[in-house]
C-alpha cells in the first residue's frame, strides 16, 4: 500500500479567525502515502490548525484542502462525517480516551460509529497489533500513559484510515514510552500506508520522519526531505 | 464577595439554560406550598355566618342535639345575670331555584344597642318583612319593598324585602323567628341561644350560672368555638394536601443537591487553586451554600407570586371539596401576605441550602494538590454503595415499624414518617440500583442504539453520582403519582363496590339545597305517607338524621328502618352478615356505627355509647360496625323504632324507594314529582345519585393529580438539567465522538438514549417505591386519617399508561441537551482546555 501518492494535498490555504488572527497564511503542501511528515515549530505557528485542516475538523479562509481526492470546503456534514469516519485517524497529545469506555471499546468506537460488522473482532486485533491485548477490558486510568496512547493509536488505525493524524503524540509521554509510541507510528505509515502526520516539539519525533516541515507564524518555513 | 462572584455568578450566567431551569424547578416547588397553603386557608377562611357580625358580638351560643326548647328561654330569662338571651333558627329554604340560609331570629332580645343601626332593626314589627344578603338580593334582582316566596320545609309563604344587608357573601335571609317556624312546622325548638351580656356582667360568674342550670350535655361556647371544631374537621384533609404539596419541593430539594454537585464537581480544579492561594475550607463551603441559598432566595419568591396565582385558580377546587364532603362555608379572599412570603422564601432556601449541605461539604474537602491534577477533574462524589444498601435496609425496617404505630393527635405522622423514609432508602439504594440495571442493560441497548448506546450506557455509570440523583428525583415523583394513583383508584374501586351495595332503592328523594355537614335539609314530614299512596311503591326507607355532636366532635345520628335495610342488603358489616345485627336493633336500645366513626372514637361492638339528646342522655349499645364512605365523621343508625321514641321530631331527611317488580321508574318519579310539587324535594333515580357521588368523588382528587403533575414536571425539567449538566461536563468527550466519525444524528440518539435509560431506570425505581408507598397511604395514613378501609385495587391500566408517557416525557426532556451536544464544534470541544 505504501507509495508517494499523497493523500492529502493543502493548496495555498489561510486561516483567519474571528478578530483578525491569521493561523495560517498561503500554505500549500503534500503528505504523500505510506510516509511520516513531521510539523515543527513555535507553540502557535500553526501547526494544530493546520493539523485541523487536514484532518477535516476545520476548513480555509482560502485556498483549498484534498483528503483522498475530496475538497473539504465543498463537504455537507454528512459527507465531512463519512470521510473523517473512513479516512482519517486522530491521535493527541492528552490520548482522549472516553473515560468510561475500556480500552477495547475505545478502539471499537469508530467502528461502531461506521456500522462496521465484526467490529470487536478488528478491535481485538488493532489492539495486539499495539502489544495491549492483555488490556482488552481495562479502563483507561488503569493503563499507564504510554499504554493510553498506545490505545489511541489502535483506535486511529481501527478502520485503516488514509490519513494519520497525531498532534503532539509524546508530548505527555516519558522516554520509553514515547518511543514505543513512536515506533508504532512508523510501522503504521510502513505497514498500512497511510499518510502520517506529525506535530511536534520533540527531536526523537522528527527523528522517525520522512519529511520535516518547519513553519513559522502560519507559514512555511522550510521542507526538508 | 468578589470570590463569589469569579466562581459562582459568572457560572452561573454562563449556564443561563440550567441556571433558569434549577429556579423554576424551585419556584414550581415552593408555588405548589404557598398555593396550597393559601388556598387552604381561603376555602375554610370563614364558617361563621356573617348575619352574626350584624346581630352584634355574641358572647356565647347555647346548643344541644337535637335542637333546644324554646322553654328554655323563659328558664334562662329569669337568672339573676345581666345578659340578653337570643333564639335562632336556622335552616336551608329555595327561593325560586337559588338555595339559601334562613336565619329566625328574635331581634327584640338582642341587646338593641347593637341592632338599632343594623338593616336587621326592624325585622319584628312585620310578620312577613325579610332582610336578605347582598348577595341574594343581586342573584336574584330583588330590591327594597319586593315581594318573594320562600319554600321552607313544610309550607311556603311570601316575605317583603325591607332592608339589605350590604357587603355579604354568602346567600341568607332573615326573618322574624315567628315566620320561620311557620316555614318549618316546627313549633318550641330552636337551634340555638345566642347569649349577650351586658357591660357589667362577669363572664365567668354568667358562664358558671348557666351552665349549671342547662342540662349537663348541652354545649355553651364561644362563637369562635364553632370555628375552631370546622377547621379541626377539614385538618386531615388539609394535612394530606399539605403533605401532598411537599412533593414537590422534595422532589426540587433533589434538584439542588443536583446544581450544586455539578457545580462543585465541574469547578475542582478552580477550588484547587483556590485552596493552594490560601482560602480556607470554610470559605469555599460558605461560597457553595451561598450558591444554593441565592438560587433557593430567587426560586421562592418567583414561587411566592406563581403561588398566589396558582392559588386562584385551585381554590374552587378545594371550596367545593369542603363543601361537599366537610361544611359549608365561603371561599374568603386569597390573602398572599408579607409573612407568607417570608414564609415561602424561608422553606425554599432552607430547603436549598439543606440539599447542598453534602456537596458543599464535599467541596469544602477538596484537596488542592488533588484537584489540580488533570485526572482529578472525571472525579465524582464517592460512593459508598455497601454502607448505603446497608442504612438503606435499616431505614425500611423502622418504617415498617412505624407503620404499626396509632396516630398522634388524630395524625398519621408515623406513616408520614413513614413515608419519607421510605423516600429516602429508595434514594440510598439508587446508585447501586442504576448501576445494576444499566450493567445488564447494556448488551441490548448497545445491539440497539449501537455506539451511541454504549457510550451513553457507559457515561451514565461512570457519572453514577449525578444520574443516581436524578434517576431519584424523577423516580421520587413518579412514586408519588403511582402511590397516590393506587390509593385513589382502589379507594375509588372501593367506593364503587359500596355504592352498588349501599344505593339499592330505585328511586332517592331529599330536600332541595346544599348538605350541612354531610346531612341535607329536612324534608317534609308528610312526604312519606304521601310516597306510599303511590301504588307502584313497595317499601320506602325512611332515614331521619340530623348531626349531633359526641365526644366534642361532629357526627350524623340517624334512625332507619333496619327491617328495609336488612331486607334490602344495604349495609355490610366489618362484623359479619348484615340480617342478624339488624334483626337485634328492632325496639331495643342498640345501635350500628359507621367505620369512621368507630375509628374516630375507638368504639367497638358491644360498647355502650352514651349519646346526649335534648335534656337527656341515652345508652345504646353497638350491635355491629358498618363499612361507610360518605363522611368521616362517622354515623350512628338506630331503629326508628326506638330513635324516634326518644327523638319524635328527628327530622326526614333522605328516603329510599323501592318499587313493585315492573315498575316503570320514569313514570314513577314523574307523578311522585307531581304529587311533591309544594315540597322542597328532589327525587333522584338509583343511577343519578351514583354518577353523582362518583363526580363527587373524583372532583376530591382532582387537586392530587394536579400536584402530581406539578411534580413530574419539577421531575423533568431537573432530567433535563441533568442531562444538560451531563452535556457540558462531557463536551470533549462529544468533541472526541465527532472527531472519531459520529454523526449529529448519533450525538442526538447518544444523549436520547441516556434520557431514555435515565427514565427507565427512574420508572422501575419509582414503581417500586410507589407500590411500598401506597401500602402506606391505604393502610396507615387513610386509614389513620379518615377512618375506613380501602380494599387494595391498583389501577394497573391507568398506572401503566402514566409511567410510559412520563418516560416519553423524560426522552423528550433530553432533546435540548441533545441539540446542544450535536452543535458544539468538535475542534473547540476537545482543544479547548
Amino acid at each position: 500500500m505504501s507509495g508517494t501518492q499523497p493523500a492529502v494535498n493543502v493548496r495555498g490555504v489561510s486561516r483567519v479567525y474571528e478578530g483578525g488572527v491569521a493561523a495560517l497564511c498561503d500554505v500549500t503542501l503534500g503528505f504523500p502515502a505510506g510516509r511520516v511528515t513531521a510539523l515543527l515549530g513555535r507553540s502557535g505557528c500553526g501547526k494544530t490548525t493546520l493539523l485541523n485542516m487536514c484532518g477535516a475538523m476545520d476548513f480555509p479562509t482560502s485556498g483549498e484542502v484534498e483528503i483522498s481526492g475530496q475538497v473539504t470546503s465543498g463537504l455537507d456534514d454528512t459527507r465531512l462525517t463519512n470521510l473523517r469516519r473512513t479516512k482519517i485517524g486522530f491521535v493527541f497529545q492528552f490520548f482522549q480516551l472516553l473515560p468510561a469506555l475500556t480500552a477495547l471499546e475505545n478502539v471499537e468506537l469508530p467502528l461502531l460509529l461506521a456500522g462496521v460488522r465484526h467490529s470487536e473482532a478488528i478491535a481485538r486485533e488493532r489492539l495486539a497489533w499495539v502489544d495491549l491485548a492483555e488490556k482488552a477490558s481495562a479502563l483507561p486510568w488503569q493503563l499507564s500513559g504510554g499504554q493510553m496512547q498506545r490505545v489511541a493509536i489502535a483506535r486511529a488505525l481501527a478502520h485503516d484510515p488514509a490519513v494519520l493524524i497525531a498532534d503532539e503524540p509524546t508530548g505527555n509521554l516519558d522516554t520509553i514510552s514515547g518511543d514505543h509510541v513512536l515506533r508504532l507510528i512508523r510501522r503504521a505509515a510502513d505497514e498500512s500506508g497511510a499518510a502520517v502526520i506529525i506535530a511536534t516539539h520533540s527531536a526523537e519525533a522528527a527523528a522517525i520522519a520522512d519529511v520535516r516541515v518547519r513553519m513559522r507564524d502560519g507559514r512555511v518555513e522550510s521542507i526538508e526531505p | 464577595m468578589k470570590l463569589f462572584t469569579c466562581l459562582i455568578l459568572r457560572p452561573l450566567r454562563r449556564d443561563r439554560a440550567r441556571t433558569a431551569l434549577t429556579i423554576l424547578s424551585v419556584a414550581l416547588g415552593v408555588a405548589v406550598v404557598v398555593a396550597i397553603e393559601l388556598a387552604g386557608e381561603a376555602a375554610t377562611g370563614s364558617f361563621e355566618s356573617s348575619i352574626t357580625t350584624l346581630v352584634g358580638k355574641v358572647d356565647y351560643e347555647i346548643t344541644a342535639n337535637g335542637g333546644v326548647n324554646e322553654t328554655w328561654m323563659g328558664t334562662l330569662a329569669g337568672l339573676p345575670i345581666d345578659a340578653r338571651f337570643s333564639p335562632v333558627i336556622e335552616l336551608p329554604v329555595r327561593v325560586s331555584d337559588h338555595s339559601a340560609t334562613l336565619f329566625g331570629i328574635d331581634v327584640l332580645s338582642a341587646p338593641s344597642s347593637q341592632t338599632g343601626a343594623s338593616p336587621l332593626a326592624d325585622i319584628g314589627q312585620l310578620s312577613t318583612a325579610a332582610v336578605l344578603s347582598s348577595e341574594f338580593a343581586s342573584r336574584l334582582s330583588l330590591h327594597k319593598g319586593d315581594v318573594f316566596r320562600i319554600q321552607g320545609r313544610t309550607s311556603a309563604g311570601d316575605f317583603k324585602v325591607i332592608a339589605i344587608a350590604l357587603r355579604q357573601g354568602t346567600p341568607w335571609i332573615a326573618v322574624d323567628i315567628a315566620a320561620a317556624q311557620r316555614l318549618t312546622g316546627l313549633y318550641g325548638k330552636l337551634d340555638r341561644i345566642e347569649v349577650f351580656l351586658g357591660p357589667q356582667q362577669s363572664a365567668a360568674q354568667a358562664q358558671s350560672l348557666i351552665r349549671r342550670t342547662l342540662p349537663s350535655a348541652w354545649q355553651m361556647e364561644t362563637p369562635g368555638a364553632r370555628s375552631d371544631e370546622n377547621r379541626r374537621m377539614v385538618q386531615a384533609f388539609r394535612w394530606n394536601l399539605r403533605i401532598l404539596s411537599y412533593i414537590s419541593l422534595l422532589v426540587g430539594a433533589f434538584l439542588i443537591y443536583n446544581t450544586i454537585a455539578v457545580s462543585v464537581v465541574r469547578r475542582r480544579t478552580e477550588i484547587g487553586i483556590l485552596r493552594a492561594v490560601g482560602t480556607s475550607s470554610r470559605t469555599v463551603l460558605a461560597m457553595f451554600l451561598a450558591e444554593a441559598a441565592m438560587l433557593g432566595i430567587i426560586g421562592s419568591l418567583a414561587g411566592a407570586l406563581l403561588g398566589r396565582l396558582l392559588a386562584a385558580a385551585i381554590i374552587r377546587m378545594i371550596s367545593d371539596t369542603v363543601n361537599s364532603l366537610f361544611v359549608t362555608s365561603r371561599p374568603g379572599d386569597i390573602a398572599l401576605t408579607p409573612v407568607a412570603i417570608a414564609g415561602a422564601v424561608l422553606v425554599g432556601t432552607a430547603v436549598a441550602v439543606g440539599s447542598a449541605l453534602i456537596p458543599a461539604r464535599e467541596a469544602a474537602r477538596v484537596a488542592p494538590a488533588e484537584a489540580m491534577r488533570r485526572e482529578a477533574r472525571q472525579q465524582e462524589v464517592r460512593l459508598h454503595a455497601t454502607r448505603d444498601l446497608i442504612i438503606a435496609a435499616v431505614l425500611s425496617l423502622v418504617a415498617a415499624l412505624l407503620c404499626q404505630l396509632p396516630p398522634w393527635e388524630n395524625r398519621p405522622v408515623a406513616g408520614y414518617a413513614a413515608a419519607l423514609l421510605g423516600v429516602v432508602a429508595a434514594a440510598l439504594l439508587s446508585p447501586f440500583f442504576v448501576s445494576t440495571l444499566i450493567r445488564a442493560l447494556r448488551g441490548t441497548v448497545k445491539s440497539l442504539a449501537g455506539a451511541a448506546g454504549l457510550v451513553a450506557s457507559r457515561s451514565l455509570i461512570a457519572s453514577l453520582a449525578r444520574t443516581s440523583i436524578v434517576v431519584t428525583a424523577l423516580a421520587t415523583a413518579i412514586s408519588m403519582m403511582v402511590s397516590v394513583g393506587i390509593m385513589v383508584g382502589s379507594f375509588r374501586q372501593t367506593v364503587e363496590v359500596w355504592l352498588d351495595n349501599q344505593l339499592r332503592a330505585d328511586l332517592y328523594i331529599r330536600g332541595q339545597g346544599q348538605p350541612t355537614a354531610g346531612v341535607f335539609p329536612p324534608l317534609a314530614p308528610q312526604v312519606p305517607a304521601l310516597l306510599r299512596e303511590l301504588p307502584e311503591v313497595r317499601d320506602l326507607d325512611v332515614l331521619h338524621s340530623i348531626v349531633f355532636r359526641y365526644h366534642g366532635q361532629q357526627a350524623t345520628l340517624a334512625a332507619a328502618s333496619t327491617t328495609v335495610a336488612s331486607h334490602e342488603q344495604a349495609l355490610r358489616f366489618l362484623d359479619g352478615p348484615a340480617a342478624p345485627i339488624l334483626a337485634s336493633l328492632k325496639n331495643r336500645d342498640r345501635a350500628v356505627v359507621s367505620e369512621p366513626f368507630a375509628n374516630r372514637h375507638h368504639v367497638h361492638t358491644g360498647d355502650v355509647l352514651q349519646l346526649p339528646l335534648g335534656e337527656r342522655t341515652i345508652a345504646l349499645t353497638v350491635a355491629g360496625i358498618y363499612y361507610d364512605y360518605s363522611s368521616d365523621r362517622g354515623f350512628v343508625i338506630a331503629d326508628s323504632s326506638i330513635m324516634l321514641k326518644y327523638v319524635p321530631d328527628l327530622p326526614v331527611t333522605t328516603i329510599a324507594i323501592y318499587l313493585r317488580k315492573g315498575a316503570d321508574a320514569t313514570s314513577v318519579r314523574r307523578r311522585m314529582e307531581d304529587k311533591l310539587r309544594d315540597f322542597s324535594v328532589l327525587i333522584i333515580p338509583h343511577e343519578l345519585l351514583r354518577s353523582q357521588a362518583i363526580e363527587v368523588f373524583d372532583r376530591t382528587f382532582a387537586i392530587t393529580w394536579a400536584l402530581e403533575a406539578v411534580a413530574i414536571l419539577v421531575a423533568m425539567l431537573g432530567a433535563a438539567n441533568s442531562l444538560l449538566a451531563l452535556v457540558l461536563d462531557r463536551r470533549r468527550e462529544i468533541g472526541l465522538v465527532r472527531y472519531l466519525g459520529a454523526h449529529t444524528s448519533q450525538i442526538y440518539r447518544m444523549i436520547l438514549t441516556e434520557a431514555a435509560l435515565i427514565g427507565l431506570a427512574a420508572s422501575v425505581l419509582g414503581l417500586a417505591l410507589g407500590l411500598a408507598l401506597s401500602l402506606v397511604l391505604v393502610f396507615v395514613i387513610n386509614k389513620q386519617s379518615f377512618g375506613w378501609t380501602i380494599q387494595f385495587h391498583p389501577p394497573l391500566g391507568l398506572l401503566g399508561a402514566a409511567i410510559a408517557l412520563v418516560w416519553v416525557v423524560t426522552v423528550a426532556a433530553g432533546l435540548y441537551p441533545a441539540r446542544y451536544a450535536a452543535k458544539l464544534v468538535p475542534a473547540e470541544a476537545v482543544h479547548e482546555e
